[in-house]
This record gives C-alpha cells, structure tokens and sequence, in this order.
C-alpha cells in the first residue's frame, strides 16, 4: 500500500461524531469560509485529514468561548499562518489497527473498507479464503472481518482456522443468521449484513479495545 | 422476518404488515398525479435521523426545486430536518443530463459513503430506463446498482411513473423487494385513488384494491374492510338490548333483542324507520349504553329537530351522530371514521341509516356485500348492536327488500309498511326474523304520537 493510502482520513459522518458538529455545519462552514477544505474523493466524498480534525477542534473551542463562526475561522487563518496550530500526528510510523476484510461482494467490501479506513484503521480486502489465509498469514491482522459465506460459504472453516492460529480476533458476518454457528467456531462477534457502518465501527473497536482515536489521544497526553 | 420502516402512515403499515422492507428496495409505481413523491417524502421525513439521514434524489422527471416547493406544502415537510441534515435532496439529473448512466453508480456509492443514509429514495427511476441506450445496458445497471445497495445498510424507495400492468413487465420489478402501486380508477363519474401492494418479499400483505387520499397532511389510506371468517369462539352475550318501544319488547319476548344483534328494519319513506332507529338508540343512552348514529340522510341539524320533536336531546345524552354526504364518499374511509368513533365514545349501539346509501357508494354489489360482512362480524364479537336501515320502494304488498340479499346477515329483521284497512291507510309492523327468539309473525298495527311509536292491536289482513 502507498503512503497516501497509509494516512488517516475521516469521513465527515466521523468527523461529525468526533467533535459533535453536525454534517450541515461542517458543510456551511467550509462553504462560507473556505479555511477547512476537505480533499474530495473520486466519487466526491469529503475525506478529512487529521490536521484539519484538529482544526475543526480549535473552532469549537473558539465557539464554546463565545467567539462568532466568523471570528473563530479568522482566529484559525491567522494560527494556520503563523503556523501555531499543531498538525496532526504523523500517520507514517503509527501503528494503526491492521483489519484483514474478507469479503467476496465488490461493493460490500469497498464500504466497508470505506468506513473502516476513515474511522483510521489500515485495511486489507481479500476477495476470497484462499487469499484471506495468505493475507493473514503474511502480515497477522489485528481483526478479520469475515463474510461466512465467502468462496462457497468456506468461511465457517475459514473462521475456525484464524481462530486457532490466535493472533486475531474474528469479527463474522453474513447475510443470514448464524450467530451461533460463529461463536461455536470462536468467533469474537457477529454481525447480520449489510452492515450498518456505526455498527461496523464500534465493533471493530470494541474488539480491538481502543480506536484509533483514542489510541492517539493516549499518545497526545503521554507526550505533553 | 424482515425489518421494517414505519411508512408514516399506520393503516399503510397495516396493509404491508408492518412498513416497508428494511434495508431492501420497495418500488412505488403510479400514474403520473398519483403521490408517489408525496409518499415517498413522508416515509423519508418519518425516518430520518441525524444518525442515518434520509437521501432524497431527483432525477430527470422533475427538478428538485419543484420537489421541495411542492414537498413544502405538506405538513410531514420538517424544515428542521432539512436544515440539520436528517433529510437530504440532491440532484442526480445534472450527473445523470451531463455524463450518463456509467456516472450514476459512481455518485449514488459516493453518497452512501459520505453521508451513510438509512433511506434513499430515488425519484423517478424510470429516468435511467429512459436514458440508457439498450436494454442490456440498463438491465447491467440495475443489476449492480442493486448490488450496491445490498451492499450497503439503506432502505432503498424508487418511484417509477408506471401503471400496474407495465410495472409487471418492468425489469425493475424483478430486482425489487416490494412493490407499491398506486392508482386513479374511474368509478361512475368519479375518480377514486386505489393502492394495491403488487409484491412484499417474505410476508404477507392485505390484498385488494385500498381507498386512499392526499391531503396537507399528507398519504392517508383507508385498508379495505374485508376479513375474513373468525371462526374463533367468542362470548355471546346474554343481555337483552331494549327496542326502545316497550311495546316491541314485549312481542320479542323477554325485553327487545339479544345485545350484539345485527337487525335490520326495511320499509317504505315516511314509515318511521330513522325514528325506529332513535328510539332503539336513546333508549340504549338512557341505560348506560352509548350509540352512533351514522346518517347519509340527513345532516345534524335536521335530526336535532326531529329528535326535539319527539322530545330527545343530542347533546350530552351519548348519541352521537356521524353524518356524511354519499357524495365523493369512499366506503372505506367512512368506516374508519365509524370504528373510530365507536371507540372514541365506547358505543354499544349503531344504527346505519340507510344501508343503500352504502351500497350506492360501494359501487360493486360484491364489494359491498364482504364489507357488510365483515363490518357485521366486527361488531357483533365486540358486543355493539347494529341496526340497518333499509328502504324499499313499495308502500304496499312488499315482495321483497331488495338489500343484496344481506338479510342473512341480519339475526332481526323488522317489516314496516303501510297496510289498507278499510279506507284508512295505517302503519303495520312484522317482525319477519329473530335468531334464537320466539315469535309469532304477525302484523302489528302502529301509529307515530309526540311520544314516537305506539304499538297498536295485531292487525287482521283480509285480501
């Protein structure tokens, strides 16, 4: 993977949820005051960086001191040009979550390779079992997300054998309920697709024990 | 079972046993002016939340400023949804006018990335029928659109400007989960707006042709009174329902009719039949038993005076009236108002006056005799005695009441006619039918006093 594709970005639904400023807000913001100008992706979706989370930050600061929307963009201009507000942490070296994504449906797995990345997870897609082992076995994730049903439904063996192999955790997923097929074969969690992205999100967070977010926040307050 | 989306509407959800498919494609076909934007935005504003937000597209039919100005009017239109995000409209027309249906995959994923919406309404979908360049093409692109959206957590609502028989051969109607038309039919010389659920993957649904309006307050259906046989035991009663003519009561034997009796009086105009509905009725208000008079005859005025004038007052004496012109009436709808007015006022009597009126409205013989079927099953196993009101057409020498062969249906059914005696035209009353009582037919004389109905001597017909 390049070193673009390594850094983090953030949806606007997550940037949203990350400093509790609605979509419209975001979106009006940029419009009216273009400071903050998220790269667009292909298909026209606003990708974040982690700089400009944190700028988002610093006007909500602002705001809840009781500076105008205006005042509080021209207040970031002149930081951003005096270059006082610090830049997020650099994405290259960071650690971030390996997800290991084994999904046969294209579209399936690019959204949820979607979602995942711009929650900053790093994410590799296997379109089916064969590949998924060679995947994991070249470089252990930190969770699979596994569609049972993948390669003829030769997921089921699929997710006993990671399983054994103990460097993941096992997150299974499928069109039809087999909940507890999946924890009979020691899967972590199971979720019934499609699935929902904040759902997707926070379990893969709840299995990994911290997000990406948090991860770096524990990592801003240990270097102050 | 699958999940489903409140559509907004409780007796839509009714009929679809639930709401729409969650998480699948429901398909709103419809003639052009028959709401299917307006229902499409109702479901839209209903759902929506911050959290997953509603996806409206415009496409080619119409340009989303005529959408929303005409969406503005309705009440289910929450400028605060617009404005914090739970509901958004885009335009798919500039992608779909400017770069083609290749294009449209590419911007529909987009937004399912950005904005992770719960719905996405797509109106109309025929536009990419009507651009692709083949049938193969779009069949392609319905395929893996469809894909797409599976793919993703979102309920998926197409409108498409089709009639019901060119929604069958649809290539869209394959792909989708469920469908919904909607219809203006020609009964007489009025227009009816009928819906019919077409498909509902997994479930069932309420069949049949279902009344339904569009008013400012947006989609409102009237599901089709048609239930079927309960052959469920139930509770009879064992209480007896007073005529409200002591009289009568007497000849019926043991205080007037069983409670929970359908009964049906017939007769000639001017006999006395809408004041033999009064009397049963206050009688019932009297003893603690709340009734509906639900008239097509005459409006609440006019009642009030007949009522004054044999010494009943409406107000505040539990009678309540439901009067309706027959004009522009939708059997359906009028029926919901009657149930729900019986539950408002916790009626135990109903008298319908008069039962052609209904039939007029009902427009099809067969029609109205599975709703009088199933209204009749309803109120008898909730204990509430119904009267029907019947009139014939001949003042003498009655052959038969021509009623669509409902006296079936009826457990009492009471004769009232004008009989010559002598040269004196007089009133008489029969009682032709009780269920599960005793009595003898014979012909009673009565006449109409200030006091109402006063039952006279037994009658001795010589022809």
């Amino acid at each position: 993977m390049s070193s673009q594709e390594d850094q983090a970005v953030y949806s606007i639904g997550a940037v949203a949820r990350m400093l509790d400023i609605p979509p419209s807000t975001l979106r009006a913001w940029e419009e009216r005051y273009s400071v903050i100008t998220p790269v667009r992706s292909e298909g026209s979706q606003r990708l974040y960086s982690r700089a400009q989370v944190e700028q988002l930050r610093f006007i909500k600061s602002r705001l809840e001191s009781g500076a105008s929307a205006a005042d509080a963009h021209r207040l970031l201009s002149q930081e951003i040009a005096g270059e006082r507000v610090a830049a997020a942490e650099e994405a290259s070296g960071d650690a971030r979550p390996l997800i290991l994504l084994a999904e046969r449906d294209s579209y399936a797995a690019g959204l949820a390779e979607y979602f995942l990345r711009t929650e900053g997870y790093e994410v590799a897609i296997a379109a089916d079992a064969h590949q998924a082992r060679l995947y994991f076995d070249e470089r252990p994730p930190d969770v699979v997300v596994l569609d049972l049903m993948i390669s003829g439904g030769a997921g089921f063996t699929l997710c006993a054998d990671l399983v054994a192999k103990g460097n993941a955790q096992v997150l299974a997923v499928s069109a039809i309920d087999s909940a507890a097929e999946a924890m009979r074969l020691g899967a972590a969690a199971f979720l019934r697709k499609p699935l929902e992205p904040l759902t997707l999100a926070s379990t893969v967070r709840d299995l990994l024990g911290t997000s990406a977010l948090s991860r770096h926040a524990r990592r801003t307050t240990a270097s102050c | 079972m699958i999940e489903r989306l409140p559509s907004g509407n409780e007796r839509l959800d009714e009929i679809l046993n639930g709401g729409l498919l969650q998480n699948a494609i429901n398909l709103i076909v419809g003639v052009p002016g028959s709401g299917k934007t307006i229902l499409s935005q109702q479901f839209a504003f209903h759902n929506a939340t911050v959290e997953k937000p509603a996806l409206y597209l415009s496409t080619l039919s119409e340009p989303l400023d005529k959408i929303l100005r005409f969406g503005e009017t309705l009440k289910v239109f929450d400028h605060n949804a617009v404005e914090d995000g739970r509901v958004i409209y885009e335009d798919l027309g500039r992608v779909l006018g400017g770069e083609g249906l290749e294009h449209i995959l590419g911007a529909i994923e987009g937004y399912l990335k950005e904005l992770r919406p719960g719905i996405v309404v797509i109106d109309s979908f025929r536009a990419f029928a009507a651009v692709s360049h083949d049938t193969p093409e779009f069949r392609k692109f319905l395929y893996s659109l469809t894909r797409l959206l599976a793919a993703s957590a979102t309920t998926a609502v197409w409108n498409a400007p089709y009639t019901r028989e060119q929604a069958m051969e649809a290539a869209e109607f394959a792909v989708a989960d469920s469908i919904i038309a909607l219809d203006i039919k020609l009964v007489g010389a009025r227009e009816m707006r009928v819906l019919q659920v077409l498909k509902l993957r997994g479930s069932s649904y309420r069949s049949g042709e279902h009344a339904y309006r569009i008013t400012e307050s947006g989609f409102d259906v009237f599901p089709r009174l048609a239930d079927v046989q309960d052959r469920s035991p139930y509770e009879l009663s064992e209480k007896r329902s007073s005529t409200g003519i002591d009289a009568l009561d007497k000849v019926l034997g043991e205080g007037g009719y069983w409670s929970g009796a359908a009964t049906m009086v017939a007769g000639p105009s001017g006999i006395g039949k809408t004041l033999m509905g009064l009397h049963f009725l206050f009688r019932g208000a009297s003893s603690g038993e709340p009734g509906v008079l639900a008239t097509f005859q005459e409006n609440e005025t006019q009642l009030t005076r007949v009522a004054e004038s044999f010494g009943w007052t409406f107000s505040g004496s539990g009678v309540h009236v439901l009067s309706r012109s027959v004009v522009d009436i939708y059997i359906d709808e009028w029926v919901y108002q009657l149930l729900d007015l019986i539950e408002q006022t916790g009626a135990k009597r109903i008298v319908i006056d008069s039962l052609p009126d209904v039939m007029i409205a009902a427009a099809e013989p067969v029609r109205f005799r599975e709703w009088m079927f199933s209204l009749t099953q309803r109120l008898e196993r909730a204990g509430i005695s119904m009267m029907m009101i019947v009139e014939v057409p001949e003042l003498f020498q009655l052959r038969r009441i021509s009623e669509q062969g409902l006296s079936h249906l009826a457990d009492n059914v009471v004769l009232l006619q004008f009989v010559q005696e002598g040269p004196e035209l007089v009133r008489a009353l029969t009682v032709l039918k009780t269920r599960a009582m005793h009595h003898h037919p014979v012909v009673h004389r009565y006449d109409i006093t200030e006091k109402g109905f006063v039952l006279g001597d037994v009658l001795s017909l010589t022809r």
